[in-house]
């Protein structure tokens, strides 16, 4: 990986078939960029078939943390793993949508259970 | 006959005069100007006086107005208060956001709806589908007679942030009116889950929950073999 190891990490912790990242920092732009990298190769270096990425300590949320955001949704999709966000705040998701963030493509849910739920379930669609 | 001005009497009585207008002009209106000497200087004085006199009565009425004015603005302040409170208890009041079922939410609306209550219904919404956790809501419209572009558009926006929470939003029970007042304007609400009834918005929402069975509607956590006996 070509990341500058001065900067602050997010973890991601693998279990079984998923990624978890839980952003428990405020997010600033070039965190965001490195985030969504580090998650991209983390996908394709542990064959991750679903990323759950819990936002609930994020309290703002600016255009492009949203782009982001769905971005990677996009990029992990092509790479054949699903992403759930859980846990964004009803203040976060009336900005997103007052900035015509809508997010389309992007499966979202109110909890990590719940957004666990939805990726096994996808999975198991997936595989027939 | 009046008296020539005599000089020495005259500098004494001007100071005089001067002292009386500086103690008015300091807020004392009871002092006057003696007049107790016949001549020329005499109408001056009488004259200050008649001044000082209507200055200080002017005086008088314009604080006596001024209270009363200040009284009247208070009480009405006081009404703009209530006013006010009204208001926000009305539009508290205005949407309330119920829990049904199991994993069902429901937000019936009546009245018109405008901006601020299309806003404060969203965050009275999107709270509650954080704090039950229940992932389907219904927003029944039965009770609005019309909708325009921007309460169209904020029910749009309602539904789309409840969706970047992770609850499933219906809109059930739009008018004749409505419905032709959305398509007229060009609105497009297809990428919405929309319900005749408030009744089909809730089976629809309760089938999703695997909570209708053979037709029954059964409690989420019991199990199908007692339900069957």
């Amino acid at each position: 990986m070509n990341l500058d190891i001065n900067d602050k990490k997010i973890p991601i912790i693998k279990i079984r078939d998923f990624l978890i990242v839980s952003i428990q920092v405020d997010m600033h732009d070039k965190l965001a960029v490195q985030l969504q990298s580090q998650i991209l190769h983390e996908i394709e270096r542990t064959g991750a078939k679903g990323v759950l990425i819990d936002i609930s300590v994020l309290e703002m949320v600016d255009s492009f943390i949203g782009r982001m955001l769905s971005g990677m949704a996009s990029m992990a999709a092509i790479m054949d793993a699903a992403v759930v966000i859980v846990g964004m705040q009803p203040a976060v998701a009336i900005t997103l949508v007052e900035l015509g963030l809508e997010m389309p493509r992007v499966d979202t849910a109110l909890n990590m259970e719940k957004g666990m739920e939805m990726l096994e379930k996808k999975l198991k669609e997936k595989e027939g | 006959m009046k008296d020539q001005i005599k000089f020495e009497n005259a500098k004494e009585r001007i100071e005089h005069i001067e002292d009386v207008l500086s103690s008015v002009a300091a807020g004392d209106p009871d002092v006057r100007v003696k007049t107790n000497i016949e001549d020329d200087l005499t109408g001056i004085e009488a004259a200050i006086n008649i001044l000082i006199d209507d200055l200080t009565y002017e005086l008088r009425q314009s604080k006596k107005m001024k209270e009363e004015l200040e009284e009247k603005l208070y009480k009405i302040q006081e009404q703009q208060k209530t006013i006010v409170q009204q208001q926000e208890d009305l539009m508290e009041l205005s949407s309330p956001v119920t829990k049904v079922w199991d994993n069902v939410l429901i937000l019936p609306v009546i009245g018109t709806l405008d901006s601020q209550r299309t806003q404060i219904m969203m965050e009275n919404l999107l709270q509650k589908i954080v704090e039950t956790g229940c992932t389907n809501a219904i927003l029944d419209i039965t009770g609005v007679p019309t909708v325009d572009t921007q309460v169209a558009n904020h029910l749009l926006k309602t539904v789309t942030a409840a969706r970047l929470l992770g609850a499933d939003c219906i809109i059930s029970g739009i008018s004749p009116a409505i419905a032709q007042t959305i398509v007229h304007l060009g609105i497009d609400l297809s990428s919405i889950k929309t319900k005749a009834t408030l009744q089909d918005a809730m089976l629809y929402a309760m089938k999703k929950n695997n909570q209708l069975f053979d037709g029954k509607i059964r409690v989420e956590n019991k199990e199908p073999e007692e339900d069957n006996k």
